[in-house]
């Protein structure tokens, strides 16, 4: 069976590659697509349906009813903004449909800070290249980001 | 299994006396280690998905078990 991710927010899809922190770029978590968010500020949403496993200001967990993981990482080194850039819209725990609001992330604050707003969407413990269908260029939340088979 | 790993991860860092500090995000344990000759990266590469280490600064990638696994080791130390 195809699972298909939905881009979570706004922006222009990259490959993790060009994601400065190689944790990511290296795919070390596994593969998937990064969204880089234009300027102001932007609402994160959930990537698919499923279970809010982990909730964080800065970066989010849903597990979808395959039981595979898709983590939204909203910027680089932003775990210590907390409030000051985030604004979260649920509780870890929460099912969630495939679109609804989850983080809203002041785009303006991170990178004010000097920080990326690169924002990774990954699949967890896919390993290198395990996704496929990546998108490229602009997106908006919904649109089809990658796939897998599950 | 948390409590396995966390001590398989401490025991890698040089142990509890090396530690300085350590902080769970969703991806990654950062940890701060006195003596970073005293890590043992091939036992934290088997531990964990990866690592990065610069200077004192060892992160350790774990994926999202990274708070539960903090809190373990913090209560090792």
């Amino acid at each position: 069976m195809t699972v298909q991710v939905a881009a979570p927010l706004a922006g222009r899809a990259v490959p993790l590659a060009d994601v400065p922190d190689a944790v990511f770029a290296e795919q070390m978590l596994g593969s998937g697509v990064a969204i880089e968010p234009a300027a102001g500020s932007v609402t994160a949403v959930a990537p698919v349906a499923g279970n809010l496993a982990k909730v964080h200001p800065h970066a989010y967990v849903v597990i979808e009813p395959s039981g595979a993981g898709v983590l939204v990482h909203l910027g680089i080194d932003t775990v210590g903004l907390g409030d000051a850039a985030f604004t979260v819209h649920v509780s870890e725990g929460d099912d969630v449909a495939a679109g609804a609001p989850v983080v809203t992330m002041d785009v303006d604050a991170v990178r004010a800070r000097g920080l990326s707003a690169i924002c990774p969407v990954v699949l967890m413990e896919s390993g290198p290249d395990g996704t496929r269908d990546h998108a490229s260029g602009d997106v908006r939340p919904g649109d089809p980001l990658f796939s897998w088979e599950a | 299994m948390a409590d396995e790993k966390a001590g398989a991860i401490l025991a890698a860092l040089g142990g509890a006396g090396n530690v300085v500090e350590v902080e769970g995000c969703i991806t990654r344990l950062r940890t701060e280690v006195r003596d970073p000759a005293l890590v043992d990266e091939a036992a934290l590469k088997r531990s964990s998905h990866g690592v990065l280490m610069a200077g004192t600064v060892v992160q350790v990638v774990v994926g999202p078990e990274a708070d539960m696994i903090a809190d373990d080791i913090a209560d090792l130390l």
